[in-house]
């Protein structure tokens, strides 16, 4: 692989990674908020 | 255009990273998850078609039912037409699901709803939960479990996105919707932009994963594996058995027993969380428990649900398959046994168990590719993984009958008591006991199976002979 290739694909790495880790940890954040009502209401 | 979605056109280049994968997976995972978070808009379904709770309860009937059955039937043609084309159609199906479904809505059309996301929906998510998993099995042979249990850790993550992300946009398309107040319903029209924003925003998605998937080359390994450092580990082998001769041998169907004792178990639990803590911990009619803090313990088992999917597949690379389910079904008949006899002392006891209950759940459903994949090695995985989900199928009907039953002759909802769930959960301890045994009963498949070796590692690309074989048997 040459390296444009190689930043290339560094690239694609870093973006499918934060796209999926944003919405995972949207979705943990805010189950995160209501599991805590188990232990404040 | 559709051919340069084909297998062959999806080949990795030398150098391409096999880290690419899990995110292409859970591009796909993430958003069909989302079939688990129906719950948040059905208030306001039933208020805008004026029908009854059941009349809606169909529509995620319709949807599973086509997961099973799309998944069974598909499986073969995901297999050969490779990663990204199902991954294309499914994303496809499940975008036109939403749209589809908000047509239905913008004309009050209940039958377009159960069309579009009961029927095309449910297609999209059958294909898309099986499309990545063969693949990632592929490129991860030195550690099948953790990548298919970081796949399917989607699944379960795909709910909890898009439990809060649905509210969110209902409140911002009808102002007027709150909800925080149980009794607030959204209005058609904030339905219909819900459906269109999650149809287009989860299309887009996908189309991530359909962008980044590959499958290896055939003769493609991970750096310094060692493919006989797998195959000393009991029960797994290195030769190839093809879907339609997996039907015929009995560790499938053992292992179809184990998914569907597993599943049946967890989901007694799961249908029912909301109110089981309330009514566990009732004392002259009222609960210690809050509706809110009933709320809370519901998204606490869904990230024990999540977790459980990638920690425990993780682990079964470990100590192996067999050993993994051993645990699920011992250790969850211990587990439910106790929280029928002392679950009713601490609420933290309480939820304890039933966190650990839910992580085994969630982890019986990720580390079963894998356990395929051990068994009947990596040639049609993702075919036979479509016709073992059935057992998921079959288990969403019993599991909530189960326990709906016994509970309907103890009394009226909102007067049960702890000793109410007695009868269902010991119900449940033997289901799991049934799991265990047939898990014990699992054996390497008979060499009569296999298909005949080719030279290759089994891919389709390498075994079209033993695939034309395999259905003359």
């Amino acid at each position: 692989m040459s390296d444009d290739g190689r930043s290339g694909q560094q690239a694609r790495l870093w973006i499918s990674w934060l796209v999926v880790a944003a919405l995972l940890g949207y979705g943990v954040a805010q189950t995160v908020i209501t599991a805590a009502k188990l232990f404040t209401h | 255009m559709l051919s340069a979605l084909d297998r062959r056109h999806t080949v990795a280049p030398p150098g391409y990273s096999r880290w690419l994968i899990p995110p292409a997976a859970l591009a796909i995972h993430l958003c069909i998850g989302q079939v688990y978070a129906t719950s948040v808009y059905k208030n306001s379904l039933i208020a805008h078609f004026d029908v009854s709770q059941t009349a809606i309860g169909v529509i995620f009937s319709i949807a599973i039912v086509m997961l099973g059955l799309s998944a069974a039937v598909a499986g073969t043609w995901v297999e050969a037409n490779g990663p990204r084309k199902a991954m294309f159609v499914s994303a496809c199906f499940w975008a036109a699901g939403f749209l589809v479904g908000s047509l239905g809505i913008a004309t009050k059309q209940l039958w377009l709803l159960y069309l579009g996301y009961g029927l095309l929906g449910g297609i999209g998510l059958g294909i898309g939960y099986i499309s990545p998993v063969s693949t990632l099995i592929k490129w991860f042979p030195d550690r099948p479990g953790l990548a298919t249990g970081l796949a399917i850790m989607g699944f379960g993550g795909g709910a909890m996105v898009a439990s809060p992300l649905s509210r969110q946009l209902l409140s911002f398309y009808d102002p007027a919707y709150d909800p925080s107040n149980a009794g607030s319903t959204a209005s058609g029209n904030a339905l219909v932009w819900l459906f269109v924003t999650l149809g287009l925003g989860y299309f887009v998605i996908m189309m991530f994963g359909v962008a980044n998937v590959r499958v290896p080359a055939p003769d493609w390994r991970p750096a310094g594996f060692d493919p006989a450092t797998v195959a000393a580990k009991p029960l797994v082998t290195t030769a190839n058995v093809s879907a339609a001769n997996a039907l015929k041998t009995r560790s499938f169907w053992l292992l179809w027993v184990v998914l569907f004792c597993n599943v049946t178990a967890g989901i007694g639990i799961l249908e029912q969380a909301s109110p089981m803590i309330q009514d566990f911990f009732r004392d002259n009619g009222t609960s210690a428990v809050s509706v809110a803090a009933a709320g809370g313990f519901v998204g606490l088992l869904s990230l024990f649900n999540m977790a459980g999917r990638f920690a425990w597949s993780s682990t079964s690379d470990v100590i192996g398959r067999k050993p993994i389910y051993l645990v699920y079904l011992g250790v969850g008949m211990v587990l439910y046994a106790l929280l029928a006899l002392v679950g009713q002392t601490a609420t933290a006891l309480f939820v304890l168990l039933a966190c650990v209950i839910l992580s085994f759940y969630g982890g019986g459903f990720a580390t079963v590719p894998a356990y395929l994949r051990d068994l009947f090695g990596t040639y049609q995985v993702g075919a036979i993984h479509g016709r073992l989900l059935t057992a998921w199928s079959a288990a969403g009907i019993a599991g909530p009958l189960i326990v709906n039953g016994f509970l309907d002759a103890q009394g009226e909802p909102g007067t049960l008591t702890a000793a109410a769930y007695r009868p269902a959960l010991f119900t449940m301890v033997g289901v799991l006991a049934v799991g265990f045994v047939a898990n014990l009963l699992i054996k390497a498949v008979p060499e009569r199976y296999h298909e005949p070796a080719t030279g290759g590692d089994g891919n389709e690309d390498t075994a079209p002979v033993a695939a034309e074989r395999s259905g003359t048997r």
